[in-house]
């Protein structure tokens, strides 16, 4: 596209924003192009002569930049190269930078000329609900063709494949006041509340601060709007207590004024990333009180292809010209339904624009600011609308406005008149910003006056002033800000807040805004005329008449047929207005039509900066036991086991882990293992009630365990089921050291600390986890015994002298330990605690002893499948919180004689005392070489298909090189009574058979554990 | 007899001397020792017990420590603390409590190897910590001796404001957290991330 | 996130600095007479909870803090809580007699030594 000087020359516009002495360059799709620091990428491409910025969602039509800020819809592009390309963003927020580089989004083979244009040619096809009447049938065709069909022709722009470079961090911050918005009833509020002493954090969305008050031709206080905000700014930073930021956009407001901010740290200066700065931080407030002065959003009218480009807001019009000095075309007509949209017509016209007449929808209005505009020599047409627009070059470049006499409620235009321009500044009123205060549950009410929703009730500590509490006018503004700071003080100590002067009268009386939904245009809705709401989700008025025609009642159901204001700018410009063209298509108000919700972030965050650090390695917790290293620098094979990672198995040279694992279990059967144990859960329990304790939170009796000796106990919650399990030993009169499941630990503590502090208050208790203090190892198989021998230490391993279920403490290789001779695998086991930074030193040294015995390391999975040939549970694997001791064949450790343990007197409940419950059985199958998975189900009776009625399901299976063939547990319907049964399992690829039997496959008298 | 071997929880991290680029400076205090102390104050002999072995009253306002010379308590509960000290003579303290409070109802436990200290120092120690937690650290109320239990980068931990001028905190997390909780503190502690907030603004 | 304050130590943060224990003042029949449960006395015990709009009572632990649990009354509606109290106390008094349905007769009861 040819580009025109759009830049206005030099000194006709205030160009506030931009220094025209720091020239820099840029490039939109490959094309490089200059702007001037302080640039958007908006202003920059306008500057350029680029109005044509991007292509529609759904029928890829032509679009530019409508708005000037976070309103925007159309002008979505994508910025950065590689892996730091962010794509969707809206043009109207991105600052320019030297070498910056953007594209358009949804376009093929490029913007100029678009294929999926065609889409347009067809839209008579695509009315609202288009995808789901069409595409609902065949239901086979939607994975493969409909929905990539459409994904690729409706769209946004491209992730980044690559990872990105950048970082992203959190950061809480709690505070007396924050104020949301820094415009001026945002800065006045801050300015007020900080003098107070209050902790006031400010956040603007912007570079800098001011909202629209420099677009406003109004005095603050008697100064220049911007210099009253420079003062303000400068007073705020100077402030101790006050913490200002810019590019911070206020995303959510939360339960308890929790606030979400996202700061925008380095998007605009490649510089500051090199030198490591974040790109985006996460704000995570808890403010006192929030103030929300977020402005209000311009609305646009529909009318005939209101979309064309060239078509903007007026106040982002004025905005573009005063701003950047940049206007979007030479000859403007201004279509409006209120007063404000004059001082854009005047601000064109003192720019050098031709402002060709101002279409003012009212029939008369009267006010200072429009004898302004008449005294300016501006044409005012009144009581007409512009129907519609004439374009040439695809719809990009408009040529003309139709202009037609307008009666509300009158019906379709009939007549129209010709007039030659090449862009269009458009106000249908002001929708105050209320979407902070709707996320946590305020409640909007609908204002008369600017037809629109102002806040009303609200349970939180949050207040709104300025627009965004529908006050429209510099001096309200400016006044209900100081009025909410100071009231943020009341309850403070520190001096009084300094008393500011009223604000200055710089107030101009406004004529009466008069509301306009919808144009009607000449011709039907589909011949060529399309009369946009939703800009971004092409939503047209015509789609939402076609809701109501079609039922669709609720605006909450309207809006998803529709997808009314679900877009990436969550309706901030088209709610409203579709409100307002449903109430007329009803004949309902606008209240009555009700409002559908505003959902926080207010406006899109990226995935970074939801991440923030916890990406990567950081991304969750990992704990590493006092041997970690060791495992790492070994070869270990790991597998996270809750937050731990512990080696499943330590393959040598060239083995695979089936082999590792299958070697590792016949040194512990044959010769001796060693087991790094240390996440098993460790509890010090101590006081004069700690054994009744026990006996109360066991099903089994502890009173009675002798001191140095340890006993397995099973836990149950309050509805009967097995919750943990482990061995406690007795280290004195009233002290017991218990040992839980390794994913129990911290759950099990505070199941502990839970009864005695809420439930048994008189029990003298007292509840430590030492877990995290000891390293913990097993020692275990034939010759475990000769290596706790081998190792220098003070204590008498001998049968005699040390038990099976005894402990001892002492010294071992000159490390201080506890000993402790309990067996998870069914061999001869010592379990070795020391102290954590001793557990290094030790290991080593039992590695050295061990050596002479053919000692080697074992892991998870060896120890699964050693203690499965036992028969042994694990919490987790057999049991899935729905099972009893009962279930899986351990009522010997279910206490007869107690009258009450937890979980008791649930097990007496009829549902859990039944007959028929599934219960614990071994199986063999028919081929030892098979191994059942876990999880297959046993069914009754095979059939040819689906459904059968399933008898249970294999809770852990697996190859045992002891005995060598599978093995498996599984919990069956009545299994005690099935032994010697053979079930079947329909798996995949086929019938699978095995045969009941005890779940204790081998050394069923306990030779090898008790020798 | 041979010799021990003692491994602390960073022992293994190359940088746990000390990374460069940061804001503010880290270390691994690998030499003190930590006695875990339960009892009811209510119960008369307690307090008198832990005094006569630690030669001070111990704190009794929530989230407080008290200190004299090279040993701290610190409050955590209303019926525990814990005892900071050279950890060299951790064992022998510990004995002499457990000693003192024969017939007392209470608990001691030496876990001394049962977390890892890091100190904090510099100008953004506290603005660092609030990075990785809700807890507010640039709050007035977090003086000198103040103890704070939290959720630290995920994990539970504890920081002991040691001094405010300069601004130094101990940051306890349970060992095997040790390794992700240093990574946390490199990624967010990075000089090219400092945030200073509130306070005089350029 | 809820931003809540321990009645034990002090200390305020945010909810996940503290643990869920759901509702308050559930007498636990075993404790007093665990001979003479009637399955459906048990059953309300485990299964039967008020699910009130409006004022609630629950149990929350200060589980980053002191590690102590206590009750809070919260409503339901508006997020607000009304009071915090220790486990062993009932509700102060302004709050017991804002209580509503299931609640006030919960109340009422406790009045004549029944729960607690």
């Amino acid at each position: 596209m040819a580009g025109k000087p759009y830049r206005v020359p030099k000194g006709l516009a205030r160009e506030r924003l931009i220094d025209r002495l720091r020239p820099l360059r840029f490039s939109f799709d490959g094309k490089s192009m200059s702007g001037f620091h302080g640039d958007t990428l908006a202003s920059a491409l306008l500057a350029n002569g680029r109005r044509l910025m991007g292509r529609s969602f759904k029928y890829h039509r032509p679009r530019s930049a409508v708005g000037i800020g976070a309103e925007e819809m159309n002008a979505l592009v994508g910025v950065g190269d590689g892996a730091r390309h962010e794509p969707n963003l809206r043009a109207t927020q991105v600052e320019i930078y030297d070498g910056l580089t953007a594209v358009s989004q949804n376009r093929w083979p490029n913007l100029d000329f678009d294929l999926g244009g065609l889409s347009n040619e067809f839209s008579r096809l695509f009315p609202a609900g288009f995808y789901y009447k069409t595409f609902m049938w065949p239901q086979s065709l939607w994975k493969g063709l409909y929905e990539p069909l459409i994904r690729r022709a409706a769209g946004l722009g491209r992730a980044a494949r690559e990872r990105d470079p950048d970082t992203y961090e959190h950061i809480h911050v709690h505070c007396d006041v924050l104020v949301a918005g820094g415009g001026i009833a945002g800065l006045a509020a801050a300015n007020a509340a900080a003098a107070s002493g209050k902790r006031v954090i400010l956040a603007d969305e912007n570079a800098s601060f001011g909202g629209s008050c420099d677009l406003s031709g109004e005095t603050i206080e008697g100064l220049p709007p911007s210099d009253w905000v420079e003062e303000r700014v400068r007073a705020l930073k100077a402030a101790e207590n006050v913490h200002v930021l810019n590019r911070t956009t206020v995303a959510g407001h939360f339960h308890h004024n929790h606030v979400l901010m996202v700061e925008r740290v380095g998007d605009h200066d490649p510089g500051l990333l090199a030198k490591g700065a974040p790109r985006q931080r996460l704000w995570k407030v808890r403010a006192q009180t929030l103030i929300m002065a977020t402005g209000a959003i311009e609305r646009p009218i529909s009318f005939a292809n209101n979309d064309r480009p060239g078509i903007m807001l007026a106040t982002a019009v004025r905005g573009y010209i005063d701003r950047y000095g940049v206007a979007p075309g030479e000859e403007c007509v201004i279509f409006t339904n209120n007063d404000n949209a004059y001082l854009t017509a005047i601000a064109l016209k003192s720019s050098g624009v031709k402002v060709r007449p101002i279409v003012d929808v009212r029939a008369r209005a009267e006010s200072a600011i429009i004898d302004q505009a008449r005294g300016a020599g501006i044409e005012i047409v009144n009581g007409a609308v512009v129907s519609g627009v004439e374009t040439s070059r695809g719809g990009a470049s408009i040529d003309a406005v139709k202009i037609s006499p307008y009666r509300s409620g009158k019906g379709r235009i009939v007549s129209e008149t010709r007039v030659a321009c090449d862009f269009l500044a458009v106000s249908g009123g002001f929708n105050p910003a209320v979407h902070l205060w709707c996320h946590n549950g305020g409640k909007i009410r609908f204002d008369d006056r600017l037809y629109s929703f102002v806040p009303d009730r609200h349970d939180a500590a949050i207040r709104a002033v300025g627009a965004a509490n529908g006050k429209m006018d510099s001096a309200t503004c400016v006044e209900e800000g100081y009025a909410a700071g100071q009231a943020t003080a009341k309850a403070s100590k520190t001096k009084k807040s300094k008393v500011h002067g009223k604000a200055a009268a710089g107030q101009q009386s406004e004529a009466p805004l008069e509301p306009i939904w919808f144009v009607p245009a000449t011709g039907k809705y589909n011949e060529g005329n399309k009369h946009f709401v939703d800009f971004q989700n092409d939503v047209t008025a015509a789609d939402l008449e076609l809701a109501q025609r079609e039922g669709y009642e609720s605006v909450e159901l309207t809006k998803r047929y529709t997808t009314l204001g679900m877009a990436t700018d969550q309706g901030k410009t088209s709610n409203v207005n579709g409100l307002g063209i449903l109430a007329e298509a009803t004949g309902l108000s606008i209240p009555e039509i009700g409002y559908t919700t505003f959902r926080p972030p207010y406006t899109p965050i990226t995935f970074g900066t939801v991440a923030g650090p916890n990406r990567g390695p950081l991304f969750l917790p990992v704990r590493q036991t006092a041997i970690f290293d060791w495992h790492v620098e070994h070869g270990a094979d790991f597998e996270p086991v809750g937050l731990w990672r512990r080696p499943y198995c330590y393959p040598k040279g060239s083995e695979d882990r089936a082999s590792a694992v299958r070697r590792e279990i016949l040194t512990v059967r044959n010769r001796v293992g060693l087991l790094d144990a240390s996440t098993l859960g460790k509890i010090e329990i101590k006081g004069p009630d700690a054994g009744e304790f026990l006996d109360r939170i066991y099903t089994n009796m502890f009173s009675t365990l002798a001191i140095g000796r340890a006993r397995y106990g099973l836990m149950l919650n309050e509805l009967g089921f097995l919750i943990d399990d482990g061995v406690t030993v007795r280290l004195g009169e009233d002290h017991f050291l218990m040992h839980t499941t390794s994913g129990g630990a911290d759950r099990i503590a505070a199941w502990l600390e839970e009864w005695l502090q809420t439930e048994w208050m008189t029990l003298k208790v007292f509840v430590t986890p030492v877990t995290e203090q000891w390293a913990q190892f097993a020692v275990a198989g034939p010759d475990a015994r000769k290596v706790m021998q081998k190792l220098d230490g003070d204590m008498d391993f001998s049968a005699e002298a040390f038990p099976f279920m005894s402990m001892k403490q002492g010294t071992l290789a000159s490390y201080p330990v506890r000993v402790y001779r309990i067996s998870f695998s069914g061999e001869l086991s010592f379990e070795v605690a020391t102290p954590a930074n001793f557990g290094r030193g030790l290991w080593d040294a039992i590695i050295e002893a061990g050596r002479e015995f053919g000692l080697d390391v074992y892991g998870t999975e060896a120890l699964h499948i050693l203690r499965a040939e036992k028969g042994f549970i694990v919490i987790g694997d057999e049991t899935d919180g729905t099972v009893t001791p009962h279930d899986v064949g351990l009522s010997w450790a279910v206490s007869k004689k107690k009258r009450d343990f937890l979980g008791k007197r649930s097990l007496s409940q009829p549902y859990l005392a039944a007959h028929g419950r599934k219960q614990l059985v071994g199986l063999y199958t028919e081929d030892p070489q098979e191994v059942l998975p876990d999880g297959a189900h046993a069914v009754e009776r095979v059939e040819p298909k689906p459904p059968m009625r399933t008898i249970g399901h294999v809770t852990s299976s697996y190859f045992s090189p002891t005995l060598n063939r599978s093995i498996a547990m599984a919990l069956i319907d009545n299994g005690l009574k099935r032994m010697g049964e053979t079930l079947e399992f329909p798996l995949e690829k086929g019938i699978v058979k095995a045969k009941v039997v005890d779940p204790v496959f081998f050394d069923k008298e306990g030779a090898r554990q008790n020798g | 007899m041979a010799e021990r071997r003692f491994h602390s929880a960073l022992q293994h991290r190359a940088d746990r001397a000390g990374a460069k680029g940061l804001s503010i400076a880290l270390k691994e205090m690998d030499d003190r020792g930590v006695i875990d102390v339960r009892g009811l104050p209510t119960d008369a002999g307690f307090l008198p017990a832990v005094k006569d072995v630690l030669g001070f009253d111990l704190p009794m306002d929530p989230r407080t420590s008290r200190s004299r010379g090279e040993i701290s308590a610190l409050w955590l509960s209303t019926d525990q603390w814990l005892i900071i000290l050279p950890r060299e003579t951790a064992p022998d303290f510990h004995a002499r409590l457990v000693k003192s409070l024969a017939g007392i109802h209470s608990l001691v436990v030496d876990v001394s190897d049962a977390r890892a200290i890091v100190r904090l120092e510099g100008d953004t120690v506290r603005e660092t910590m609030n990075k990785g937690t809700s807890a507010d650290f640039t709050d007035s109320g977090m003086k000198a001796g103040t103890v704070r239990r939290l959720l630290y980068a995920q994990v539970a931990a504890l920081a002991h404001v040691v001094s405010t001028d300069p601004d130094v905190i101990d940051l306890y997390v349970f060992r095997s957290y040790a390794d992700h909780a240093w990574s946390f503190l490199l990624a967010t502690a990075r000089e090219g991330a400092r945030v200073k907030l509130f306070g005089k603004q350029g | 996130m809820l931003s809540i304050k321990c009645p034990v130590c002090g200390v305020e943060g945010d909810e996940t600095d503290f643990h869920y224990g759901h509702q308050a003042h559930v007498a636990r029949p075993a404790t007093t007479d665990p001979d003479n449960i009637s399955d459906q006395h048990q059953g309300d015990y485990l299964f039967m909870r008020h699910n009130p709009k409006g004022l609630h009572f629950e149990r929350w632990r200060c589980d980053r803090g002191c590690g102590k649990w206590f009750h809070a009354a919260r409503d339901t509606m508006t997020m607000e809580f009304k009071a915090y109290y220790r486990i062993d106390e009932m509700p102060p008094d302004d709050v017991k007699k804002a209580a509503t349905g299931a609640w006030a007769q919960v109340f009422a009861r406790s009045q004549d030594g029944g729960d607690g």
